[in-house]
């Protein structure tokens, strides 16, 4: 039977960090994943992530599962793909389904790094045809080019249904509503923000109550719900939907840790049974390790640095790097895992509600955690957001008013003008002092879509605001239409006057628009007269 | 490990609006079913399963596990952390038996 020094069971970026980072210590790697694309769910991935540039922030999912996978095969680790894992048996020895068979090999380590899966909820109807997790959808749209549906309801606020919403809208569904039960949007600020602005409306305290249908979707009804999160008779609402998205959560896949013997313990905070884990990522079965969502949903940053840890740490054991090495090694990612852990939307803070100012103490915007848009007062509060006081020529607006674990406007910023500072979760402020030359780099970069460019001296009476657009057909010089508010309201008329689009905007275009300077503090999105917008 | 305590919901059961509702889609075990048997004297998963099916068809409870451990959990009024879970089993995976039967200790390399 062949033998690896170390077997990685997933192909996310935790299974291929895992994998380099053992490669790199001198060891014989294998990875096996079920999939026929490697990456997990980073193949799925378009938007641009959040971390930053250890962790290929600003850089669009799909492109850093290629990057792992082309880093590892470099290094010489073998990447078996469509072979799924069936079970671990005793003494790391392992069956796995390829070619049409069952074949069976053995590890001195293995990594566990299977990702989650989507939680289902009940409601009448939820087992009709249109009702899909996020995950399925976004696979039919990102990996089949189908859409799954013309008009959408998505369950679900945390940043996986914020993210397939924004995916929707991009490949030209009507996403009619986000309804989440609690009272707060579960993810990014900048997530539901971006959404916002095109004008689709969030319920907050609001679920799913039915689908209706024959034979497949046809509509569904949402209700308010109350503290005990069951719907308020009476508050029912009918949606003209075709599809309903679920995105209620994940679960780790613990099934595998569960064969090979390793021990589970239940953690809501981890989403539900995971392996109980050393800090090193080792289970209860010695050689056995678990990293990534499989150990606890998290992001791929913290997924890439928790398969390093693991790594090394089998390294070690198996005598390829001295325990200093590794005591060296492994300081430095729990140092970064710190890092990226803290803020509000950090593990350890999930389903909190009593976090009402920013680490730097502003007054979290109540806007924005309820309907997904900063109120313009609100907006003012924050000095990076605020507009008062600008001379002539463009400089940033930056409407990230929430500590997440992100900073690449930070990093590309030529002329140094925006600062975040080591702390990654701090909010990006402005440094007033410095020039800003237009270049519109940080507007391509934000991976949250939060900066804008603004100049209140364009023409006599007229200012420009630049927009990050990543939809099409993407807008012309000269095109007409409307300005649209956070909130997605209709301002007043606008114009393109000019369209960044060159590579270094990396697909994201800004489109400057000219409104009346009285706007220009309100103004965050064009919609061309061709979609309405007249 | 946590310890299992045996609890019985002895109240007479009383039939709910939403109990025809399918929970289990590839055993078609409905909600009614489950709570009718936790009445019965079923308490944790692995006997829901065990008595019902839930969680043995296609998806091996990928998509039941988390439903059917939060009415356990309401019906008996005890926390999930106590109920149990699936017994991870090879294969973790369906595979059809011409494939299982090709497996051999001198199979090729993985
Ligand atoms: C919509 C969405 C948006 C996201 N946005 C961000 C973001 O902006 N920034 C960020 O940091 N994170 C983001 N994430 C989270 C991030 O994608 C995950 O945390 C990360 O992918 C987890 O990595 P992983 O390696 O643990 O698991 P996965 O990426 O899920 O990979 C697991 C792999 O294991 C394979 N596998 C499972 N079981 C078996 C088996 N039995 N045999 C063989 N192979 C198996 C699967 O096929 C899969 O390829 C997002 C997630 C979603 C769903
Ligand atoms: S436009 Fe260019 S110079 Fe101005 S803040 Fe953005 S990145 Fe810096
Ligand atoms: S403004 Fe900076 S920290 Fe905020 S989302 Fe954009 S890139 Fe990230």
């Amino acid at each position: 039977m062949k033998r690896y020094e170390m077997i990685v069971i997933g192909a996310g970026p935790a299974g291929l960090s895992a994998a380099i980072e053992a490669a790199q210590s001198g060891l014989e790697v294998v990875v096996f994943d079920e999939n026929e694309w490697p990456g997990g769910q980073l193949f799925k991935q378009i938007h641009k992530f959040f971390g930053s540039r250890e962790h290929q922030a600003r850089t669009r999912g799909v492109k850093i599962g290629q990057n792992l996978l082309e880093a590892a095969r470099g290094i010489g680790v073998k990447v078996v793909l469509g072979a799924t894992v069936l079970g671990i048996y005793k003494n790391k020895e392992i069956a796995v389904r390829l070619e049409g068979e069952v074949r069976n090999c053995k590890a001195d380590a293995i990594v566990i790094a299977t990702g989650a899966s989507e939680n289902m909820m009940t409601f009448d109807g939820w087992t009709l045809p249109g009702v899909m997790g996020a995950g399925a959808a976004q696979t039919l749209m990102n990996l089949h080019g189908v859409r799954p549906g013309k008009k959408i309801l998505m369950v679900g606020s945390g940043n996986v249904g914020l993210v397939v919403s924004f995916q929707l809208k991009q490949a030209g569904c009507d996403v009619v509503a986000v309804v989440d039960a609690a009272a707060r949007i579960g993810g990014y600020g900048v997530h539901a923000a971006k959404l916002a602005r095109t004008g689709v409306p969030f319920y907050t305290s609001h679920t799913v109550v039915k689908a209706v249908g024959a034979e497949k979707v046809e509509g569904a009804v949402i209700a308010e719900v109350g503290a005990d999160f069951t719907p308020i008779p009476g508050t029912e609402m009918p949606l003209d939907i075709d599809t309903v998205c679920i995105a209620v959560g994940l679960s780790p896949m613990s099934q595998l840790a569960d064969n090979a013997g390793a021990e589970l313990v239940y953690d809501p905070a981890k989403g539900g049974y995971v392996a109980a884990l050393t800090d090193e990522g080792e289970t209860s079965v010695k050689g056995l390790f678990c990293a990534g969502d499989v150990a606890g949903i998290e992001e791929a940053s913290s997924a890439m640095i928790q398969g390093k840890i693991a790594a090394a740490a089998a390294a070690r054991d198996l005598g390829y790097i001295t325990a200093a090495d590794f005591e060296t090694k492994a300081f430095g990612y729990k140092e970064s895992l710190a890092k990226i852990r803290a803020g509000m939307f950090a593990p350890g803070n999930k389903g909190r509600t009593d976090i009402v100012q920013t680490d730097e103490g502003y007054p979290l915007s109540e806007s924005l955690l309820a309907r997904g848009f900063l109120s313009d007062a609100e907006a003012a509060a924050f000095p990076a957001a605020g507009i008062g006081g600008g001379g002539g020529g463009p400089r940033p607006v930056i409407e990230c008013t929430q500590n997440i674990p992100c900073d690449p406007c930070q990093d590309v910023c030529p002329k140094g003008c925006i600062l975040v500072g080591d702390n990654i979760t701090a909010l990006p402020q402005i440094a007033g002092e410095k020039a800003c030359s237009g270049c519109a780099l940080c507007v391509g970069a934000c991976s949250g879509q939060a900066i804008f460019l603004v100049n209140e001296t364009y023409e006599d009476g007229y200012g420009t605001v630049g927009l990050p657009y990543e939809f099409v057909p993407l807008p012309q010089k000269g095109d007409k239409g409307r300005a649209l508010g956070r909130d997605g309201g209709e301002l007043c008329g606008a114009e393109v006057v000019e369209v960044r689009a060159g590579a270094a905007m990396d697909k994201t275009p800004m489109v400057v628009m000219k409104v009346p300077v009285s706007e220009i503090a309100r103004a965050r999105f064009f919609r061309p007269e061709s979609e309405g917008g007249i | 490990m946590a310890v299992m305590v045996r609890v019985k919901n002895d109240a007479p059961f009383a039939a709910q609006p939403d109990d025809d509702m399918v929970v289990c889609r590839c055993e078609e075990v409905t909600k009614g079913e489950i709570r009718k048997a936790l009445h019965d004297g079923v308490c944790t998963f692995g006997e829901v399963k065990r008595f019902l099916r839930c969680g043995m068809g296609l998806c091996q409870g990928q998509t039941c596990q988390r439903l059917v451990l939060g009415i356990i959990s309401r019906e008996l009024g005890l926390p999930v952390s106590g109920l149990g879970h699936i017994t991870g089993r090879m294969p973790v995976r369906p595979v059809i038996m011409e494939e299982l039967g090709k497996s051999t200790e001198e199979s090729k390399e993985a």
